[in-house]
């Protein structure tokens, strides 16, 4: 089952362009249906004890593990659901789009390459499904075929391809250390031969390798380019999920192999820069789109510096804080659907489409922090994990939260102004969008009501996350289910 | 100026950096760990002669799936960005068809580089090369043609359905084991005799579905881009 | 192999790599930008199979049918990775040569600065805010284009296939 999950994509993006056209329709979303499924069984299954499956049947250090635990078997499940909100529409504009089935193709590529970073417990296996989620997603930038999304696709395919070979380089870095791929097998060999300036090189390329799809600090510069020139449902499904899962793998093999204060310090850092950047450009942005993506930019910024948190608690914050812009990133580019460019045009907008508006106080309040929505609980969890940390760099870190909320509201305040304000802007309404982000919302209210709810799974599955011990006792121990395939060679 | 000596400065600086790690490691005696453990117990276990195919096939298959579906990700986001333009004008048979001695050539090519490509793609887990190498030549033959009677490409639609059974038939060939209570991608049919061409289970199976799909992807991202035309 | 082999080898992948970098930073041409990848990445994967290079070891390749005569042997896993980059690289190149293509097209030139300010240019116009030289001037005093703009080409095209 847990196989299947990357298999079952991978087999219908592969037949998809030979069905007739009515399958086509339905073939992609009833795929993502039973992932969505699966992703619920693996979470369940999970809570009580992680699942393993050895790929091909060779024990861990030789074959490729597939490890299912309740963070995975969530994130399966997230990407399901997120994909199916924001699959590509087959009339955009009114009129059918010729490329349709090109686009659904991709888009089911990308979700198969999600899952297995979700679920892939091999270094060199993450590089390739990360780079699989990578050229699925160019194809997918420069689907809006303007001529300024071909050239920002462009930049974003080189500076994507300088990260990956970065990544192939620190890796390379890693098994002539190690000798292994395997991230139980390197969590075991790397006290005595990863942790030295040597190991933590290939750990920082590794890092801006895949912090090139994650928007970290120095890397990110292709965001406002794509996201601006991009149909909207890739840019959320970009910013939303496929940043999440590079976020995941990093997180990974920090926790497994490079549990030492040096990397955390790397993360915590480079994710600072990021939220400052990040917000206060978000600050000067004039259009909606550019302002999500520096917005989005910071809150990466934000999950790095949870996740750099020694310990479950840091665990905890992250997969909050990553959860919530999850949620909330998705639905506002789908907002932008309509909404996209100058702010100033949004002007009275309420006025056309409250029930649009109404989202996106309730998304902005989310983002801010406001209790009881989501976005205070995660922002609450960071800060209370930073503060749990001794003084110096920690607090500084907890210090840049705070204020760059403080940006945060003032340029979301802004907007909500102008939305409710007393001129005319010149948007339309669009009801696609609504529905879409209405669901998101949806969610996202869920989500607050139930909070007490689902902090006793998060624990548990931050516990998990942070179980170095456990993580290699299931895997080393994997059951092979054949006993060993009987070779007749002399 | 200033900037290019910087970006020059630069790039020199971050080459001494991996030269100064890389010489720190010991050249020459790397510690192998997974990669001895399968030197030693591939033969018995998978069977082929060709210890890069077992990897390649076996230990590390899904690697290899995820390699395929970035090749058709990629030739979709080709077909995505290429394909919505009205064609270019094909040359026509006066400018564009090749002389006397290409065309030649070309017929006499043609049937060679089919059987060799498919005796490297059948004799991968035997010899050095395998679907990968081997449809690299097939998609050589079949773009080669082109260049020499421009009117006489194959037909994309034929090319999108070897591509996409080839690669179903991958993941069908994985799915498979799981009828047995294997997991995703176990070699089936035993590993046979060692160095026999029906030998190393299904691995030869694999490697012609790769085979294939990397030729048909290949002769297709090649022909998309040759329909561009001269300075487009 | 020698150790001077070795550590010439070892230059020769790095030094590929520089390469590589150093064009990706310096050249302004859109195909000169794809070679300057395709270089550096080869010297990555020459350093891959060199990471997997034994001192007085064989191809991995049983010869003879037998398992017998045990020869010491390079690993096998960097030589499966390198086919997986060279792959993934061919991939990446073709996609990026077509972006190129239609870049020149649209804009007539393949020099990354002047794309780079055509492409500001569209984007400033379709979200019909200010240029950036004039960040103080009032950005609603401008007539606004349509929200968003229809993409410059849907042609009548073939059904994908």
């Amino acid at each position: 089952m847990i196989a299947l999950t990357v298999a079952l994509p991978l087999l219908a993006a592969f037949l998809l362009p030979l069905l007739p056209a009515l399958a086509r329709q339905f073939l992609g979303p009833l795929v993502l249906l039973a992932v969505a499924a699966f992703g619920l069984c693996l979470a369940g299954n999970a809570l009580d004890a992680p699942s393993v499956v050895a790929i091909g049947d060779f024990r861990p250090p030789l074959g490729i593990v597939f490890y299912a635990d309740g963070v995975a078997g969530l994130f399966v499940f997230a990407i399901a659901v997120v994909t199916l909100l924001l699959w590509p529409c087959a009339t955009p504009n009114g009129q059918p789009d010729p490329q349709i089935t090109r686009k659904h193709s991709l888009t089911l590529l990308m979700a198969a390459a999600s899952c297995a970073l979700a679920l892939s417990g091999d270094l060199f296996n993450i590089y390739v499904f990360y780079e699989l989620a990578a050229v699925a997603g160019y194809g997918l930038a420069a689907g809006s075929r303007t001529p300024a999304a071909q050239v920002a696709t462009f930049r974003f395919t080189l500076l994507g391809s300088l990260g990956s070979l970065l990544a192939l380089i620190g890796i390379t870095l890693i098994y002539f250390r190690a000798g292994s791929l395997n991230l139980a097998h390197l969590a075991e060999l790397a006290p005595s031969t990863l942790h030295d300036p040597l190991g933590l090189a290939g750990f920082l390329l590794i890092l801006l390798g895949f912090g090139v799809k994650s928007e970290l600090f120095l890397v990110n510069s292709w965001a406002p380019e794509v996201y601006a020139t991009a149909e909207s449902r890739v840019s959320a499904l970009l910013a939303g999920l496929i940043s999440k899962l590079a976020l995941l793998a990093v997180v990974r093999l920090l926790v497994l192999v490079f549990p030492v204060p040096e990397a955390s310090q790397l993360l915590l850092v480079l994710g600072m820069l990021g939220i400052l950047t990040g917000e206060l450009a978000a600050y000067r942005a004039r259009d909606f789109r550019r302002l999500l993506a520096w917005s989005s930019i910071g809150q990466l910024g934000a999950a790095f510096v949870a996740f750099a948190i020694p310990g479950p608690a840091g665990l905890m914050a992250g997969i909050a804080v990553a959860l919530h812009h999850l949620m909330v990133k998705p639905a506002l580019f789908l907002l932008a659907e309509r909404w996209g460019g100058n702010l100033a045009q949004l002007a009275g907008a309420a006025r056309n489409s409250p029930i649009a508006a109404a989202l996106f106080v309730l998304f902005a309040l989310s983002l801010i922090g406001v209790p009881p929505l989501p976005g205070f609980w995660a922002k609450y969890l960071l800060l209370s994990g930073l503060a749990g940390e001794p003084a110096g760099l920690w607090w500084l870190a907890g210090l840049v939260v705070l204020t760059t909320t403080v940006v945060e509201a003032v340029y979301l305040f802004r907007i909500i102004g102008t939305l409710y304000g007393h001129q005319q802007g010149s948007v339309m309404q669009s009801r696609t969008a609504t529905t879409g982000s209405g669901i998101f919302a949806l969610l996202l209210v869920g989500t607050a009501l139930s909070a007490p709810l689902l902090a006793a799974p998060l624990q548990k599955m931050a516990t998990q996350l942070a179980d170095t011990d456990g993580y290699v006792a299931q895997v080393i121990s994997a059951t092979i289910t054949a006993p060993q395939r009987s070779g007749t060679a002399p | 100026m200033l900037t290019r000596y910087g970006s020059l400065l630069f790039a020199t600086g971050f080459a001494f950096l991996l030269f100064s790690l890389f010489i720190a490691l010991p050249m020459g005696e790397p510690p192998t760990l997974a990669g001895q453990a399968i030197l030693n117990e591939a033969a018995n276990s998978v069977g082929a002669a060709n210890i890069v195919t077992s990897v390649v096939l076996a230990y590390r298959g899904i690697d290899t799936l995820g390699e395929l579906s970035i090749l058709f990700a990629a030739a979709t986001a080709v077909g995505l960005v290429l394909g919505g333009q009205a064609r270019a004008p094909r040359p026509s048979k006066e400018d564009g068809a090749g002389g006397f001695i290409l065309q030649t050539g070309v017929d006499l090519l043609f049937p060679l580089l089919l059987v060799v490509g498919f005796y490297i793609i059948l004799h991968g887990h035997l010899t050095p090369g395998g679907g990968f190498q081997g449809g690299v030549v097939l998609a050589a033959a079949l773009v080669l043609p082109v260049l020499a009677r421009p009117e006489e490409s194959p037909s994309p639609a034929a090319l999108a359905w070897v591509e996409g059974l080839a690669g179903a038939a991958f993941i069908a060939t994985g799915l498979a084991a799981l009828a047995y209570d294997h997991a995703f991608l176990t070699p089936l049919l035993g590993a046979g005799q060692l160095g026999d061409l029906f030998s190393a289970g299904t691995l030869p199976l694999l490697y012609l579905a790769v085979g294939l799909k990397v030729g048909a992807e290949l002769a297709k991202l090649l022909l998309r881009l040759a329909e561009e035309g001269p300075a487009a | 192999m020698s150790e001077f082999g070795l550590v010439a080898l070892l230059v020769g992948a790095l030094g590929l790599i520089a390469i590589g970098i150093a064009g990706l930073v310096l050249a302004r041409n859109l195909f000169r930008l794809v070679l300057a990848l395709a270089v550096a990445e080869a010297g990555a994967n020459l350093l891959l199979v060199l990471a997997g290079f034994r001192q007085g070891a064989s191809a991995p390749i049983i010869e003879g049918g037998s398992t017998l005569h045990q020869v010491a042997m390079v690993d096998p896993i960097p030589q499966a990775m390198v086919l997986t980059a060279i792959v993934i690289g061919v991939g990446v190149q073709a996609l990026a040569l077509a972006l190129a293509v239609r870049a020149r097209e649209a804009y007539g030139s393949l020099d990354m600065d002047q794309l780079r300010a055509r492409m500001e240019a569209d984007i400033i116009a379709a979200a019909g805010t200010a240029p950036t030289t004039s960040q103080e001037a009032p950005s609603g005093a401008r007539p606004l284009p349509p929200p968003l703009p229809s993409p410059a080409r849907i042609a009548a095209e073939e059904p994908s296939s």
